[in-house]
């Protein structure tokens, strides 16, 4: 599936899903693309969207659903403007990454999952996003940051904490 | 189209299948047995498991055989070392992440992973285990679910959105951590799920299971037969052990239900073990029921019909049947009527809304009943839904509309003043303002013809009349139809437009047309519609005439009516009464008989001395339910046969008690007149007996023996003497259900019948509110035998009735306060329910709340051709009990 932006928008109301959903109005294999513009548009999939796409696509709401959740790049809350993804792959975990995700969670104080209330940071986790031999690693946006330590996470998050 | 078939070579041996086939299907037609855990004959294939796997020798290729269809020159072996080999992985694989409960697991030995397993031989797993997930917490009675035994196999899933229509569950997340799940993952009773049960049955293992069963245990003997509720005539397996139910469930090869069943069909059997049911006769002495012998019964009822008949003449007897009881029952039961009793007298209870079917479908298209197959419904591009919920009323017909609309593509064109469930998935909803149907319907009509969308073959081969009714319907233009319905008239000329383009247009209508006070017109009306359309017979769109029991169609072929012989022959057809005559050996009475409300009004004038009752509870279920009482109150004498002392029974002077659906042999014929055997799972309850040999005793204790032995005999003279039943026996019923045949649809043109819109008379002052009366999902009929369910009696809430926010707003009420609903004829005191499904001016009450609740509002006003009375609204008001709230 393609990249997606993530962007931040203020909550959208029904009406403006709805504008959104009609354009896509009896075509199934719409979905996906729909989730994409979507995403693009709010920066996430609003819950109270399922049950307008569902009818306007004729699926069922659970199907929506569970296509949603089936891709992790599908967000049915606002995700920050920087999405931090800390690899937790079998190689960075034997080079410390437990330790890396515990900074990460410490300087922004953040879950797995979470967001912080000024939307700039979302906190997740990855498995092997495939540069095993920079391990540990941290991707930021779409920036992967190689060979992490604490000292470097606190270059890159620390600033974060300072603000809190 | 003969298509060529296709030759493989399957364990060495040449096979050869349709093009279309898959090699599974191939295999099994082979007498090849392959294991599948995910494959269903009535759900879209997924390959999801990959047990199915065989080998083709050519290629040395691994493929899951229910999802590769078969080519020429195939060299299948479904049993090489590499098969065998990869479907033990595949096993063990999906032991590893199973708990190891099987022992105590009550899906036991019916448990598809245990037995693939180990006709695999696979045991003991060496794999690690992987954490599971936890049991989720249901508070429902019917179904929990275990998704740690899940193998994720997606059966329950497409069963709830292939067969059911629900759309209940799905799977949510990915790769270990997905399970099917509701919508935002809530327990099943905060989901669209309406315990159907089906996923219950397909799921090859414990995950989801039957919950809050009354007995448990191994079954030792399973027995087809058919579900006792509505008139959609579900398959059911029983499954007994020690003569108790352990288990219904659905009947995958029924060709009515396909695997699937409603709530009450799942759970709702259970009434059979009420400890309600009545185990002997009784006799009531001062006011008392005292317990006597069958003989000792028998006797006093056989003395009280002779003595009655001597004194007051055969004219002061009546019968009611039921349309609850087999085919075979109402046969006898007519003919110990006509024939001991000497009355035409005899009524049941399904003619109160099915006359009007009987009148208005004859006079058009010459049927008695429904005019296609269930089969036929599923087929059509447009489906008209009008005065029915189907929903609540007949489930199976709902799975079928919804089906028909999500995977065939039809347009669901609804007519329902309530929002009911279906309304979501209507193409087009129209509204009309209660009793205004055949306005509505004239006006569709008359754009059919304006815009000459007529099916021009149809009208001028198979139709007469078309003049007149054109003329008549002069007057219905839409802006006139508008006034009187509410409804835009642009939206009458597009509902016309839609119906009529539609190569096959369905009709499907219930209670809501043929318990209007004109019941016979709207009939006709709609019937109209489908003539002038072509859409009657093969190959095209059907009239659907929803039943609400069982048998209620079976009882009124069987001539439990005051007017009609077995299969609809006249009381007054000399050929008719010849061959009845000649067979019976008995002069049949003449002149038709009294319907069972003129018999109750009869019995309250005096003129009725004695009623016999066959499991029907006229005092709950017929209108005016204090009058009703009344009258059979005065009876002389009064003898009820029923499985409950029902409120009837209580007024009874005998009581005989009679087996249960379960408890017995016969058929039932549903709403599309398929013919199904019941079969006798249990022993009577008690020293209670059949229907059927009750009826038989007490002729012999008249001194005019009937000489059958068993139903099969019955059903043998019934095939011989009922042009409708030609055909029907049993041998032929053991191998497959029969749908009656083209005796439904007569010879003779079909013909329009012109039919005049008639406006309800204005309420009386003081009830601005219109009552509807309908069904709930979880609650049958009058309740008598739901409300004695174990698990639907747990979801039965106090009376209430349900109106709209704004009714509620101006009446200064909320949820829960306590109302009194008053109409002219009587009134009740229930809770309020403020529901969203209602407009402005419109409540609702459920029907089956006992003590004659809802019915009591109705005063008895009857259709004047079918002297069957209006019982789905009345006019009330609503008052706040002071002190309340
Ligand atoms: S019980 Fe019926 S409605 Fe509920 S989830 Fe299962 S199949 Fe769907
Ligand atoms: S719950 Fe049962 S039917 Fe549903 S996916 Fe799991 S194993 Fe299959
Ligand atoms: S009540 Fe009707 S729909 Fe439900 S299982 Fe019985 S026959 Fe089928
Ligand atoms: S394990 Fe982290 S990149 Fe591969
Ligand atoms: S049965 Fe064929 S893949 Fe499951």
């Amino acid at each position: 599936m393609a990249k997606l932006k993530t962007k931040i928008k203020a909550e959208p109301s029904l009406a403006q899903i709805g504008k959104l959903v009609a354009e896509y109005r009896g075509q199934k294999w719409a979905l996906i693309p729909l989730f994409q513009v979507m995403q693009d548009e709010f920066g996430y999939i609003p819950p109270e969207s399922i049950d307008l796409i569902a009818k306007a696509l004729g699926l069922f709401p659970v199907q929506v659903q569970g296509v949603i959740s089936f891709y992790a790049q599908l967000y049915t809350k606002p995700q920050g403007r920087n999405v931090v993804r800390v690899c937790r792959g079998t190689a960075c975990h034997v080079r410390g990454g437990k330790t890396i995700l515990k900074l990460a969670k410490q300087y922004l104080g953040l879950e797995e999952g979470e967001t912080t209330p000024d939307y700039e940071y979302t906190l997740e986790t990855v498995a092997c996003i495939g540069v095993c031999a920079l391990a540990p690693n941290i991707v930021i946006g779409t920036t992967t940051y190689g060979h992490m330590n604490p000292k470097k996470v606190a270059q890159l998050l620390g600033e974060r904490k300072g603000r809190e | 189209m003969n298509l060529e078939a296709i030759t493989i070579t399957l364990n060495g041996r040449e096979v050869s299948g349709q093009p279309g086939m898959t090699v599974l299907d191939l295999a099994r037609e082979s007498g090849v047995a392959v294991p599948t855990l995910c494959h269903d004959p009535h759900l879209d294939p997924v390959g999801a498991c990959r047990i199915c796997i065989v080998e083709d020798e050519r290629s040395g290729a691994l493929m899951a055989s229910c999802v590769t269809p078969i080519a020429p020159g195939m060299v299948i072996n479904t049993e090489s070392p590499r098969v065998q080999e990869r479907r033990k992985t595949i096993i063990k694989l999906m032991l590893a992440s199973h708990p190891d409960s099987c022992l105590v697991c009550d899906k036991g030995n019916r448990c598809q992973l245990r037995k693939v397993a180990s006709d695999i031989g696979v045991g003991l797993v060496e794999f690690q285990r992987i954490p599971q997930l936890a049991t989720i917490e249901e508070v429902n009675p019917f179904i929990e679910r275990d998704l740690s035994k899940c193998i994720l196999c997606a059966k329950c899933i497409r069963a709830c959105q292939e067969l059911v229509g629900e759309g209940a569950i799905d799977y949510l997340g990915r790769g270990f951590a997905s399970k099917p799940a509701t919508l935002g993952d809530l327990p099943l009773e905060k989901s669209e799920c309406t315990f159907c049960g089906t996923c219950v049955a397909l799921c090859p293992t414990g995950a989801i299971m039957e919950k809050d069963k009354v007995y448990t245990g191994t079954t030792t003997t399973t027995v087809h037969t058919v579900c006792p509720f509505c008139g959609c005539g579900c398959g059911v397996y029983l499954e007994v052990k020690d003569n108790r139910l352990v288990r219904v469930r659905p009947d995958a090869d029924s060709s009515l239900s396909r695997s699937t069943l409603c709530v009450k069909g799942s759970y709702g059997c259970d009434f059979v073990h009420s400890s309600d049911r009545l185990s002997s006769p009784m006799v009531k002495v001062n006011g008392n029921f005292g317990v006597v012998s069958w003989e000792e019964a028998l006797g006093v009822v056989a003395d009280a019909f002779k003595r009655i008949k001597e004194t007051h003449g055969s004219s002061s007897l009546v019968v009611f049947g039921s349309s609850k009881c087999t085919n075979e029952e109402n046969y006898l039961l007519q003919r110990f009527a006509r024939c001991v009793l000497s009355t035409n007298n005899i009524d049941n209870g399904s003619r109160l809304y099915n006359a009007a079917t009987h009148v208005g479908l004859w006079e058009t298209v010459g049927c008695r009943g429904t005019t296609n197959s269930f089969d036929d419904l599923e087929r059509s591009q447009v489906i008209l839904v009008i005065g029915t919920d189907p929903t609540s009323s007949a489930p199976l017909v709902e799975y079928a509309i919804k089906r028909a609309v999500k995977r065939n593509g039809a347009k669901l064109l609804l007519i329902d003043p309530r929002q009911t469930k279906l309304v979501s998935w209507a193409n087009l909803w129209l509204k009309p303002k209660v009793g205004t149907d055949v306005a509505l319907i004239n006006g569709m009509a008359k754009v059919i013809i304006d815009e000459n969308m007529l099916d021009k073959e149809c009208v001028a081969g198979k139709t007469t009349n078309l003049e007149t009714l054109a003329k008549d319907l002069q007057e219905y233009t839409p802006g006139y139809v508008e006034k009187i319905t509410g409804i835009p008239s642009d939206d009458i000329c597009h509902a016309a437009r839609f119906f009529a383009k539609a190569g096959r247009a369905s009709i499907v209508y219930g209670d809501g047309i043929t318990q209007n006070i004109n019941g016979v017109g709207s009939v006709a009306a709609l019937a109209n519609l489908a003539l002038m359309t072509g859409n009657i017979g093969d190959g095209r769109g059907g009239i659907y005439a929803l039943q609400m029991e069982n048998n209620a169609q079976g009882a009124c072929d069987m001539g439990t009516l005051p007017d009609f012989l077995p299969g609809y022959q006249g009381v007054e057809d000399a050929q008719a009464r010849k061959i009845f005559e000649a067979r019976w050996g008995c002069q049949l009475p003449v002149g038709v008989g009294l319907t069972a409300l003129e018999a109750i009004s009869g019995a309250e004038e005096g003129k009725m001395r004695g009623m016999y009752i066959v499991g029907e509870n006229p005092a709950v279920s017929f209108p005016n339910s204090n009058l009703v009482r009344q009258a059979l109150e005065s009876l002389d004498f009064l003898v009820v046969q029923d499985i409950f002392l029902t409120e009837t029974a209580k007024l009874a002077k005998v009581v005989l008690p009679v087996a249960s659906f379960a408890e017995k042999e016969g058929t039932f014929t549903n709403f599309d007149g398929t013919v199904q055997r019941i079969r006798k799972a249990l022993e009577p309850f008690g020293n209670s007996l059949p229907d059927w040999e009750v009826i038989l005793r007490l002729a012999t204790t008249m001194n005019s023996s009937m000489p059958y032995s068993s139903p099969q005999e019955v059903m043998k003279e019934i095939a011989e003497l009922v042009p409708l039943y030609q055909g029907v026996n049993y041998a032929k019923l053991d191998v497959k259900s029969y749908r009656l045949g083209k005796g439904q649809i007569a010879s003779e043109k079909m013909k329009f019948s012109p039919v005049k819109y008639i406006p309800q008379p204005s309420p009386e002052d003081g009830y601005p509110l219109t009552l509807f009366v309908g069904t709930t999902l979880y609650q049958f009929g009058s309740g008598s035998r739901t409300l004695r369910a174990s698990r639907l009696r747990k979801l039965l809430p106090e009376a209430f009735v349900e109106l709209s926010k704004s009714d509620s707003r101006k009446l200064k009420v909320k949820d829960g306060d306590r109302v009194k609903v008053v109409s002219p004829t009587g009134e009740v005191a229930v809770l309020v329910r403020i529901s969203d499904t209602l407009n402005q001016g419109m409540v609702f009450m459920p029907a089956f709340f006992p003590e004659g609740l809802v019915n009591g509002l109705f005063d008895i006003v009857l259709d004047p051709r079918t002297k069957a009375p209006a019982l789905k609204t009345c006019q009330v008001r609503l008052e706040r009990i002071e002190g309340d709230g």
